[in-house]
């Protein structure tokens, strides 16, 4: 039996053990987006917004199956239909994107973390992707999780039974998913553009807002008086009308519809926004990394 | 030799303003001290070695790797502690020196245990579940250095690791940076603080506007060949004797500086106190210290 009170040094441990280098860099980074985004391992203030916003986004799925367990099928028309749903969830898509990019670009920049990062085996693309990607996941499951939901909420209560009804409506899981992509591109990319030249994310996430509610509106005057091809620049209004595509619906008057466009402009439209944005994101990050 | 770093003829400039202008180096494993006035191009150096810059000419080898072509190699095996903030203040200081292990390429279960052992090692251990914003500056500091190695770098890179301390905060800085070298970390320390060099390193490398003043162990660089005398009461007999003697004699503070040209000044010095009479204080080989160094180096360049 050692004395009471030896305290035994164990010196310095040096780590003889594998070394994961990129591979497990990028993993890390996006390890750490995911929990920064929810707010985990955070103060409790720091969960509040996207538990609401996941709340908000959810809420009304479980209430619908709720109902539909009470009442019985209620019928998509009684209740709204998966292309509504996307029309409710857009909006908070768009905050939880802006809410998001902020939190994972901006305190790496502002706490000078990016001198970490520039210590560890990642690129500029690296770290952009894996940060894009942690954001992808989360705003993923959060779009598309309620739409499952719902399928399987009114599968559950539907009086063609449980598997037919899932059977017949196996299309809704593939086009929910690629509708959700397209509004991940459409609003990630431009939310993250604004965070990496922002140093406040509550800030980054207003002018974010302000700026495309007040762009819309000013497009929607131009196309209104007759400059139709200002419809191509109303970025809130093309992942809606390509969802409504994918769909196959027609849940509300788009601005790129109403100017008559296709479509697959709002799609082209779309990726090109994305790029341009991606590139401009990458270029300022070079620099930085 | 085996050096851990070399440069070639390295030249950076930010736009105009020449940083480093075409520097050749060798650089022993060891602790290696990079001293220089603010500008002489310490950081700029050491974020080349990382490639986080690129030269605009020149040559970079750090541990065997070409940079920047080499870069993701030399980061997964170089630990790096920048001068200004690195610390997100929402973390903890467990959470946060994981997350900084794993980013160095270890498995999430080594990354628990060396953030463990670090943070023991730099004295946090205690304090691992406190937020990184509520630490005070030398507390931060020892973070800052425990993020650097906790992914066992075989090198790491200090920038100015004393900067806004207070004497004891640098006291254990200092102490911290002296025991790299028994983990087996090899160091380069940026500083202007020249004293705290002498105290932690043992191969000096001198940068003054964008150049290398000197280079080499600290030991060649310290040592004279001149002699240090303090004698009791009056030193004028005594250094008119050795003037006599052929000695060139300067006052040093309270003693003399003596040198010989050609000749032994201990030789010169027992001679001429036997012939004075006087009696020592003090006699030993003169030293100098990276101050002088640098200020005369400094003075010849101009």
């Amino acid at each position: 039996m050692p004395p009471e009170g030896v305290v035994f040094d164990l010196g310095y441990r040096p780590h003889e053990g594998d070394r994961l280098g990129r591979a497990g860099a990028f993993k890390a980074l996006y390890r750490d987006g995911v929990r920064r985004v929810f707010g985990i391992r955070r103060k409790a203030r720091r969960k509040i917004f996207p538990a609401i916003l996941i709340g908000i986004a959810v809420l009304p799925a479980l209430f619908f199956v709720a109902i539909g367990v009470v009442l019985g099928d209620l019928g998509a028309d009684v209740f709204f239909d998966h292309p509504e749903y996307f029309n409710w969830t857009g909006n908070i898509t768009l905050i939880f994107c802006a809410l998001a990019a902020s939190e994972l670009i901006i305190p790496d920049r502002v706490h000078g973390t990016m001198a970490v990062y520039a210590s560890r085996p990642l690129t500029a693309v690296d770290y952009i992707g894996a940060r894009a990607l942690s954001m992808a996941a989360v705003v993923f499951g959060f779009v598309w999780l309620p739409h499952l939901l719902l399928l399987i909420g009114r599968a559950w209560t539907s009086s063609e039974g449980f598997t037919t009804y899932l059977t017949g409506h196996l299309d809704l899981l593939w086009q929910t998913a690629l509708a959700t992509i397209v509004y991940l591109v459409a609003y990630g990319t431009l939310a993250f553009l604004v965070a990496v030249y922002s140093s406040r994310p509550a800030l980054a996430v207003v002018i974010f807002l302000v700026v495309l509610a007040a762009w819309r509106a000013t497009l929607e005057a131009l196309a209104s008086a007759g400059y139709t091809v200002a419809a191509l620049g109303a970025v809130p209004d093309h992942p809606g009308y390509v969802k409504d595509w994918i769909m196959g619906a027609n849940s509300e008057a788009w601005l790129p519809e109403t100017a008559g466009f296709d479509p697959i402009v709002s799609l082209a439209a779309i990726v090109v926004i994305a790029a341009v944005a991606a590139y401009a994101v990458l270029r300022r990050y070079r620099s930085l990394l | 030799m085996t050096s851990i770093v070399s440069t070639r003829g390295l030249r950076f400039a930010y736009g105009d303003i020449v940083a480093l202008s075409g520097i050749d180096l060798e650089v022993p494993a060891g602790s290696i001290g990079l001293v220089g006035a603010n500008g002489a191009g310490k950081t700029t150096l050491l974020k080349l070695l990382l490639g986080i810059l690129s030269p605009n000419s020149g040559e970079i080898d750090v541990l065997g790797h070409a940079v920047p072509g080499q870069a993701i190699e030399v980061r997964s095996r170089v630990g790096y502690m920048p001068e200004g903030p690195c610390l997100p203040p929402d973390q903890t200081a467990a959470d946060f020196l994981i997350y900084a292990a794993e980013l160095g390429g270890l498995p999430l279960r080594a990354a628990r245990q060396r953030a463990s052992d670090v943070l023991t090692i730099v004295g946090l251990h205690e304090e691992r579940f406190r937020d990184l914003g509520g630490f005070s500056t030398g507390m931060q500091q020892r973070a800052k250095l425990a993020q650097a190695i906790v992914h066992d770098p075989e090198l790491v890179l200090l920038d100015e690791p004393t900067a806004g301390l207070d004497p004891e905060g640098r006291e254990e800085m200092l102490n911290l940076i002296t025991r790299l070298s028994d983990f087996g970390i090899n160091a380069i320390v940026s500083s202007h603080v020249l004293p705290d060099i002498e105290r932690t390193c043992s191969w000096v490398v001198m940068l003054d506007g964008g150049k290398v003043l000197r280079s080499g162990p600290l030991t060649d660089l310290s040592t004279t060949d001149e002699v240090e005398l303090e004698t009791l009461g009056d030193p004028a007999p005594v250094e008119a004797a050795l003037r006599a003697a052929g000695a060139e004699v300067t006052h040093d503070g309270k003693g003399l500086a003596i040198k010989v040209p050609g000749g032994d000044p201990f030789t010169v010095v027992r001679d001429v106190l036997a012939a004075t009479g006087a009696g020592i204080r003090r006699l030993g080989a003169r030293r100098t210290t990276l101050e002088d160094i640098y200020l005369a180096e400094g003075e010849d360049a101009s």
